[in-house]
């Protein structure tokens, strides 16, 4: 158990990574992540003591996260009344943007990232950011590992086709 | 050439680019490449938002954790939350009636619970009760008797004047102080006692927002409490009292505070 602790200490970082990548705002994500820990404690016990504990704990997010996304309607109500709720970090559209330097921003890219369906930015975070496997994955979303590889093979291909057109238009700028 | 290895897969190909091949089929699959350059164009793509992805969404990382995702504190709160059985039957109760199958679970938060206004506010008042106002010997740092060490330190550490209410009125004599970490930065913390040895904790702490509210009742560790915004100070109260009482206290700080 003392081991088990450690390890989940340690996904800390990396979860509150994914739930600001899912969520975009920093209290939300802070949010995500504690309410995980909470479960992960209260799951100690009746868990295979065999199993990794990162996609363990990955899965149980992703659960809170599919579960308060049934309520997101609440939610964007609630933020409405409460301009305290808005407080978006980050990778918001009115982040300082970085000095234009060749090739594709990574703003511009999350731009792109964001307009592809939201099953497939999950699995290509997962895979790309958090570097699990496509077994780890399709234990985390509770899919066939052929869905994890045709989730990840459209949004590749629909994010080449994004950001192709990207690198045009900014070399557009850049040459006028 | 590449004619005597396996034929490359789909996704092998992804593979590739996430670096899950072993050593062996790695080579195989760069032979291949070097003989297809239109796929070894979209693989480079692919390794390009694969680079990008991780620039964007690992540039956080370094930005030190909030205080409540500290596992060793939510750990010692369901401790606390062992030692006192009402409390957690209490937070059993509330979780039933929302509906939630674990929502026990600490007690400061319950599975698809909207989120509130104050709701890091009140996990940090939560945090504070659970911890301090269960110590009998040491529950506060800096005694009644220090009350003024304890104003100056806590003020000079919020960088604005704050003092501790007088709550004698409800009975609640007070007991003193300490200095808490919260998700904002340092919080100060009064304690008070009735003569049922009933304790009483307010926090009071910098928003992240300013604005003046009304006084709300928040759950705050699975007990009815109190949360209000007074420009950009934050407060937050709870104790053994039924949500009315708490209002009414609440109403008396409130207004001794901007005395």
């Amino acid at each position: 158990m003392p081991n088990t602790i450690t390890a989940i200490e340690a996904c800390i970082p990396a979860l509150r990574r994914y739930a600001r990548a899912l969520l975009r705002h920093a209290q939300d994500a802070d949010d995500l992540v504690q309410e995980t820990l909470l479960r992960a404690l209260e799951g100690l016990r009746t868990r295979h003591q065999d199993g990794e504990v990162r996609p363990w704990l990955f899965a149980i997010m992703h659960n809170q996260f599919i579960s308060h996304r049934r309520k997101a309607k609440v939610r964007r109500d609630d933020a409405e009344r409460d301009p305290a709720g808005l407080a978006v970090i980050g990778l918001d559209a009115h982040a300082v943007r970085g000095r234009q330097e060749d090739g594709l921003h990574w703003q511009d890219f999350v731009r792109a990232f964001d307009s592809i369906p939201e099953d497939q930015q999950a699995v290509l975070l997962l895979v790309s950011v958090e570097d699990l496997s496509y077994a780890e994955v399709s234990q985390v979303l509770a899919i066939p590992i052929g869905t994890v590889m045709s989730r990840l093979a459209r949004g590749r291909e629909r994010l080449r086709g994004l950001t192709a057109a990207d690198a045009g238009t900014s070399l557009l700028r850049r040459v006028k | 050439m590449s004619s005597e290895s396996r034929p490359v897969g789909e996704d092998e190909l992804h593979a590739y680019v996430d670096n899950q091949l072993d050593a062996w089929r790695r080579v195989e699959v760069e032979r291949y490449l070097a003989a297809h350059p239109a796929v070894a164009q979209r693989v480079n793509a692919d390794l390009q938002q694969r680079a990008l992805l991780r620039e964007a969404f690992m540039r956080d990382d370094d930005e030190p954790l909030a205080a409540r995702l500290n596992l060793a504190s939510l750990i010692e709160q369901r401790m606390v939350q062992r030692r006192f059985p009402w409390r957690a039957a209490a937070a059993v109760l509330l979780a039933v009636s929302l509906g939630a199958a674990a929502g026990a679970a600490g007690g400061m938060w319950f599975a698809g619970r909207p989120i509130g206004p104050f709701m890091t506010l009140a996990a940090d008042t939560a945090a504070s009760y659970a911890v301090y106002s269960a110590d009998k010997r040491r529950p506060v740092e800096l005694w009644a008797a220090q009350r003024e060490d304890l104003n100056r330190w806590v003020s000079n550490r919020l960088n604005r004047p704050v003092a501790a209410p007088d709550l004698a009125a409800f009975d609640y004599q007070f007991l003193g102080g300490r200095l808490v970490p919260t998700a904002r930065g340092p919080g100060a913390l009064f304690m008070y006692e009735n003569h049922q040895g009933g304790r009483l904790v307010l926090l009071v702490r910098r928003m992240a927002l300013s604005r003046t509210t009304q006084i709300e009742q928040v759950d705050i560790g699975g007990m009815p409490g109190c949360a209000w915004s007074e420009g950009e100070m934050g407060y937050g109260m709870v104790g053994e009292e039924p949500y009315g009482r708490l209002l009414e206290v609440s109403g008396k700080v409130r207004s001794q505070l901007r005395g």
